[in-house]
C-alpha cells in the first residue's frame, strides 16, 4: 500500500493514479495564485486516500486538477497526472470526455448547487447512461432506479421524477453519489461530500460511500477539512497546507506519529465526544496564508509555535520517516508520540488506533 | 472578510470571481461630460451665441459650413441652432416628467415598503393594475384630446403615467433595504418613522433611484420622439424638439433625399444622449452593486 | 402547482375586470364632447338628448359600464358611433397584422439572440463578447422610431428594394393572400413577407438587443454554476452542456423578459404601423383617437390590454413548466 515517491515517469503495476509535481496556478487580477504548488503522490487500486486541510489549503483545487476539471480559463497546470495510463495535464475537455464518468467521477461538495435545479433527478442520473453508455431510455430508467436503490433512496420510482429542490440535503447527496457511480468509475473523488449535511446524515453518507467502495471496487480520494471523517475510513492520509503536502502516510501513522505541528493542530481542533464537557476546543492561531504572498520559507511558520528562523527562510521538503511510507515536511518535527498538551492518549486511541483501517 | 480570504476562497471554489466595483473608467466620464454639455446648452441657450432656431436664416438644404455648423434644413433654418434649442424641450420633458413621477411614486413606494401591511396591499394593487395597462396608449389618448398641447401638459401626462413604474422600482429597492439590520436597529431605538425613512431608507435606495432616474429620462426623451412622430408633441414651427426635428427630416427626406445632415444630426444627438444616460445609469448601478431591479 | 395557477387565474380575472373599468372610465374622463363629434353643427341640446338616449348614454355610468360589459362578455364589442362599422369586424381585420408582425419579429429575434448569446457567453470578455456587448448596448439606445426611419431610408428609398416601401402595405394586411387568386401561393407569400420586412426588422432589432443582453449575462452566470462543472465531469459535450444544462435554467430569465417585452412590443408596433401606414390595431387605435371615436378607442384599448395580460399569464405558465421552482415559492 505504501509506495516510495518515484520521480521517474514509469507506472508500476497496481498504481491507478500517479501525480507528479502537480501545480495549479490561477491568474487573478492581483497576480498569480499558486493554489497547488507541486504535489506528488500515488494511489493504488481499491485504496482510500484522505486529503485533509483547512479551507484554502488547495485540496479542492487539487481534486479538480487531478480530474482535469479546473476552469477553462485563467489557470495554468503543470506537472503530470497519470490516471490509468491517461495523461490528464494538458488534455482538453474533448480528450478527457472519454474517461470522465467512466474512469474517474466526482462527488461535489454542495449537492444544492451541484444538481441542475430545473431537471428531474432521474434524468440527471440517466443522462450519462444514455450519452456515455448508449443505453436507450427504458434501459437507462431501469438502471437509474437500480442506482437510486443502491444509494439508499426510498421509493425510487417516485423519486425518479423529483426535482432537486424537493429532496432533503442528505437525499440530494445520495443522488450526487448515484450520478458519480452511474458509469462505474474506477476512481471516485469525493470533495467534502458531507460538509453541508447534518451530523447524523454525515455518518450515513460516509458509511454508504464505504460500502459502495467495497461493492464496486473503486479507489476513492476523500477530500475533507475534518480529520474525524478520514480517521476511520481511509487507508492513507495526505495533509495539505498552502497548496503543498506537509505530511503523508498511512492513516495509523499520521494519527499516531505525526511529525508536522500543523497535523497536530488540526487534530486538536477536532471536537471529541470523550473530552470532558466544556473542554475548550483548540484553534489554530492566525489565519491561512495569503497564497499570493508566499515566502521562501515554510508557509505554516507564522502560525507555528515551534518555528525557528530557518523555518521562515527555507521551505522544508518532504522527508521519509522510514516507517511505512510516512513523509513529512518540517524542520522541527514533533518527537514525542504521546501528545503533550491537550491531546490525551485515550482520545487519540479512540479515533487513532482501534478504528483505523489498514 | 479580508481581501486575502476572498482571493483564497475564490481559488478554492474554483469559481472565477468577477471584479467587483469595476473602476469608473474614462468612458463614463466622457458620458458624464456629454450629458453636462447638453444640460448646459439647454439651460443657457438664450445666452449663448446660437442661431435663432425659427428664423429662416439662409438658403434651405445647405451643407455644413462655418456659418452653419450642421447645415440648414429645408426651410433654411440652422440645424445646430434648432438642435440646441430643441434640447430644451427634449430635456425638459424628460427631466420634468421624471420629477413628477419620482416626486409622487418615490415617497409612496418607500412608504408602502416601510409600513407594509394593509397600506402596502392597497397601494400596490392599485399601482400594479395600472402597470398592467400599456401606458403609451393612455398617453396617446389623453394627449390627443387635451388640446391645445403645451410642454406643461406633455410633462404632466407622461409624469403621471410613469408614477406606477417608479412606485414599483422604489418599493422594491426600499423593501430590500428595509429588511436590513440597521433599519431594524433604528426602529428598536425608537426612531420616528419619518426619520427612519429619510435618514436610513433614503440613502440606501438613492443609488437605485438615481440610476433608474437616468434610465427614465432616457426613455421619456425617446417617448417624446414617438409623440412627435404621432403629431402629439410640440409642433415644430412653435419650438423645435429633437423628436419633431427627426420627424420633419423624415418627411422632407422623401422629397430631398440628399440632405442627410438633416436627419443624421438630430437622431445622432438623441441617440448619443440616451446612450450616455444608459451608460452612466448602468455604471452607477454596478458601482453601488445594486441587484438588478426588473424594469 | 394547481393551487398556484388557481391563484394566478383569480388574479388574472381581477386585473381584467380592473382594466375593463379603467378603459371605460378613461374615455369618460377625457376632455371632448361626443355630441359635437357626432352631430357637428347640429349639436343642439335637443338633438344631443335624443342621441344620448339612442346610444344609452343618458343612463348612469355604472349602468353604461354594465351594459357594455354584458355585450363584451357575449363577444360583441359594439359599433363605432361614427362609421357605424362593427368593432368586431375592424379588430378582426387589423389583429392578424399585429400578430404576424409580432410572431415573425419574435422568431427572428430569438433565432438571432440565442446562438449569439451562447457564443458570447462561451468566452466572457473575449473579443466576440466585448464587441457584441458594445454593439447591443449602443443599439439599446436607438429608439425604434429612429430604427424604422433609417430602415425605410436605406432599404426602401436608397436601395429601392421592391415591395418594401410604404406603398406595398396595402397588400400586406389581408390574410386573403392565402386564398388569393391573383398569382400563385408563393408570389403572394413573397409579397407578404417583403412588405413585412421593414416593420418586422424594426421590432426584431429592438427585441433582439434585449434578449441577447439578458440571455448573455444570465448564461455567463449560469455557466459558472457548480452544476455546470458537474455536467462537465459527466463527460458531456460542450454543446449538450450549453443547451441542456445552461440554456434551460437561463431561459427562465429570457422568457420573463419576453413577457415584459410584449407590452412594449405591441405599443412599439403601433408606432411603426402608424409611420408606415400599416392598417393594424395601432393604426385603428390612432385613427379612432383622431376621430374621437369613443367606443372604438374603449374597446380596442380593452382588447389590447387583455391581450398583454393574457400573454403575460401564458409566459408565466411556460416559465413554471421550465423551472418548477417558481410555482412552489
Amino acid at each position: 500500500m505504501s509506495q516510495e515517491i518515484n520521480s521517474t515517469n514509469q507506472n508500476p503495476a497496481g498504481d491507478l493514479l500517479v501525480v507528479e509535481n502537480l501545480t495549479t496556478t490561477f491568474q487573478t487580477a492581483r497576480g498569480a495564485l499558486p493554489a497547488v504548488g507541486g504535489v506528488s503522490f500515488r494511489l493504488g487500486a481499491n485504496e482510500i486516500l484522505g486529503v485533509v486541510g483547512e479551507s484554502g489549503s488547495g485540496k479542492t483545487v487539487l481534486s479538480r486538477t487531478i480530474m482535469g476539471l479546473q476552469p477553462r480559463t485563467n489557470v495554468e497546470v503543470g506537472g503530470s497526472v497519470l490516471l490509468d495510463g491517461h495523461q490528464i495535464v494538458g488534455a482538453t475537455d474533448e480528450d478527457l470526455r472519454d474517461i470522465w464518468g467512466t474512469k474517474v467521477a466526482m462527488i461535489f461538495q454542495d449537492p444544492m448547487t451541484s444538481l441542475n435545479p430545473v431537471t428531474k433527478i432521474g434524468k440527471q442520473i440517466g443522462e450519462s447512461l444514455q450519452v456515455r453508455l448508449g443505453m436507450n431510455k427504458a434501459e437507462a430508467k431501469a438502471r437509474v432506479i437500480e442506482l437510486l436503490t443502491l444509494v439508499g433512496i426510498p421509493s425510487p420510482e417516485e423519486r425518479y421524477d423529483a426535482y432537486p429542490t424537493q429532496l432533503s440535503g442528505g437525499m440530494r447527496q445520495r443522488v450526487m453519489i448515484a450520478i458519480a457511480l452511474a458509469c462505474n468509475p474506477t476512481l471516485l473523488l469525493a470533495d467534502e461530500p458531507t460538509t453541508g449535511l447534518d451530523v447524523t446524515i454525515q455518518a450515513q453518507i460516509l458509511n454508504l460511500l464505504d460500502e459502495l467502495q467495497l461493492k464496486m471496487k473503486m479507489s476513492v480520494i476523500l477530500v475533507t477539512h475534518d480529520l474525524g471523517v478520514v480517521a476511520t475510513r481511509t487507508d492513507r492520509i495526505i495533509v495539505m497546507y498552502a497548496g503543498r503536502i506537509v505530511e503523508m502516510g498511512t492513516t495509523k501513522e499520521v494519527f499516531r506519529n505525526h511529525k508536522m505541528p500543523y497535523t497536530r493542530a488540526l487534530l486538536e481542533s477536532t471536537p471529541r465526544v470523550s473530552n470532558p464537557s466544556h473542554t475548550r476546543l483548540q484553534t489554530i492561531p492566525g489565519r491561512p496564508p495569503n497564497l499570493l504572498k508566499l515566502t521562501e520559507g515554510c508557509a505554516f511558520a507564522p502560525r507555528c509555535s515551534r518555528a525557528t528562523e530557518k523555518c521562515s527562510q527555507e521551505r522544508p521538503t518532504l522527508e521519509p520517516t522510514g516507517v511505512d511510507g510516512h513523509y513529512f515536511a518540517c524542520w522541527n518535527p514533533l518527537e514525542d508520540q504521546a501528545a503533550p498538551v491537550s491531546i490525551q492518549t485515550g482520545t487519540i486511541k479512540e479515533i487513532g488506533e482501534d478504528n483505523v483501517r489498514g | 472578510m479580508t481581501n486575502n480570504e476572498v482571493v483564497i476562497n475564490a481559488a478554492e471554489s474554483v469559481v472565477e470571481q468577477p471584479e467587483k466595483k469595476a473602476p469608473i473608467g474614462i468612458f463614463t466620464w466622457i458620458c458624464v461630460g456629454w450629458l453636462a454639455i447638453n444640460v448646459l446648452v439647454a439651460v443657457l441657450a438664450p445666452l449663448l451665441p446660437i442661431p435663432d432656431p425659427n428664423e429662416m436664416i439662409s438658403m434651405p438644404g445647405m451643407g455644413m459650413s462655418f456659418d452653419h455648423l450642421m447645415g440648414t434644413d429645408d426651410l433654411g433654418r440652422d440645424i445646430f441652432g434648432r438642435l440646441a434649442w430643441g434640447s430644451r424641450i427634449s430635456l425638459g420633458v424628460g427631466i420634468g416628467s421624471m420629477a413628477i413621477a419620482f416626486g409622487v411614486g418615490g415617497p409612496l413606494g418607500m412608504l408602502a415598503a416601510y409600513r407594509r401591511g394593509k397600506m402596502d396591499v392597497i397601494m400596490s394593487s392599485v399601482m400594479f393594475t395600472f402597470l398592467a395597462f400599456p401606458s403609451i396608449i393612455a398617453i396617446i389618448a389623453v394627449l390627443s384630446f387635451w388640446t391645445p398641447r403645451s410642454l406643461g401638459k406633455i410633462i404632466i401626462v407622461i409624469g403621471i403615467s410613469s408614477i406606477p413604474l417608479v412606485y414599483r422600482v422604489m418599493r422594491a429597492a426600499a423593501l430590500s433595504a428595509g429588511s436590513k439590520e440597521y433599519v431594524t436597529a433604528a426602529r428598536v431605538q425608537g426612531a420616528r418613522d419619518r426619520r427612519i425613512i429619510f435618514r436610513e431608507l433614503l440613502p440606501n435606495v438613492a443609488p437605485t433611484g438615481l440610476s433608474f432616474l437616468l434610465f427614465g429620462v432616457a426613455t421619456v426623451i425617446a417617448l417624446e420622439g414617438v409623440l412627435a412622430f404621432l403629431g402629439l408633441s410640440i409642433a415644430p414651427d412653435i419650438a423645435p424638439s429633437w423628436g419633431n426635428m427627426i420627424n420633419d427630416a423624415r418627411q422632407s427626406l422623401n422629397n430631398v433625399p440628399q440632405n442627410w445632415p438633416l436627419i443624421i444630426f438630430p437622431s445622432a444627438i438623441l441617440c448619443l444622449f440616451i446612450l450616455a444616460l444608459n451608460f452612466v445609469g448602468d455604471r452607477l448601478r454596478s458601482y453601488f452593486d445594486v441587484t438588478e431591479v426588473k424594469l | 402547482m394547481l393551487k398556484y395557477f388557481t391563484k394566478r387565474l383569480v388574479a388574472l380575472v381581477l386585473i381584467i375586470t380592473a382594466i375593463s373599468i379603467g378603459s371605460f372610465y378613461m374615455i369618460h374622463l377625457l376632455p371632448g364632447d361626443l355630441a359635437t363629434v357626432i352631430l357637428g353643427s347640429g349639436n343642439t341640446p335637443e338633438n344631443k338628448k335624443k342621441l344620448f338616449a339612442q346610444l344609452g348614454l343618458d343612463k348612469g355610468l355604472v349602468h353604461q359600464y354594465l351594459t357594455w360589459m354584458s355585450h363584451v362578455l357575449r363577444g360583441d364589442l359594439g359599433k363605432s358611433y361614427i362609421t357605424n362599422e362593427s368593432i368586431n369586424t375592424s379588430i378582426a381585420k387589423a389583429l392578424p397584422i399585429d400578430l404576424e408582425m409580432i410572431v415573425v419579429s419574435q422568431i427572428v429575434a430569438f433565432a438571432a439572440a440565442i446562438p449569439l448569446a451562447m457564443k458570447a457567453a462561451k468566452k466572457p470578455n473575449g473579443l466576440f463578447d466585448r464587441i457584441s456587448n458594445g454593439v447591443t448596448f449602443g443599439l439599446l439606445s436607438v429608439p425604434s422610431f429612429i430604427i424604422v426611419v433609417y430602415l425605410v431610408l436605406i432599404i426602401a428609398i436608397k436601395w429601392q428594394v421592391p415591395g418594401t416601401g410604404p406603398a406595398s402595405f396595402t397588400r400586406f394586411p389581408e390574410w386573403s393572400w392565402l386564398f388569393s387568386d391573383t398569382g400563385t401561393f408563393f408570389t403572394t407569400l413573397k409579397d407578404n413577407l417583403m412588405s413585412l420586412l421593414i416593420p418586422s426588422l424594426t421590432l426584431s432589432i429592438g427585441s433582439f438587443v434585449v434578449y441577447f443582453r439578458v440571455l448573455r449575462s444570465d448564461l455567463i452566470a449560469t455557466l459558472q454554476e457548480e452544476y455546470i462543472t458537474m455536467a462537465r465531469s459527466k463527460g458531456l459535450s460542450r454543446r449538450r452542456i450549453m443547451w441542456r444544462h445552461a440554456f434551460r435554467p437561463s431561459s427562465v430569465a429570457l422568457l420573463g423578459t419576453a413577457g415584459i417585452n410584449i407590452g412594449g412590443l405591441i405599443a412599439g408596433g403601433f408606432v411603426v404601423q402608424y409611420l408606415l401606414s400599416i392598417p393594424g390595431l395601432g393604426s385603428l387605435l390612432i385613427a379612432s383617437i383622431t376621430l374621437q371615436d369613443y367606443l372604438v378607442i374603449q374597446s380596442t384599448v380593452f382588447v389590447v390590454a387583455v391581450a398583454v395580460i393574457v400573454i403575460n399569464f401564458a409566459v408565466d405558465f411556460i416559465t413554471t413548466l421550465v423551472d418548477p421552482r417558481i410555482a412552489r415559492d
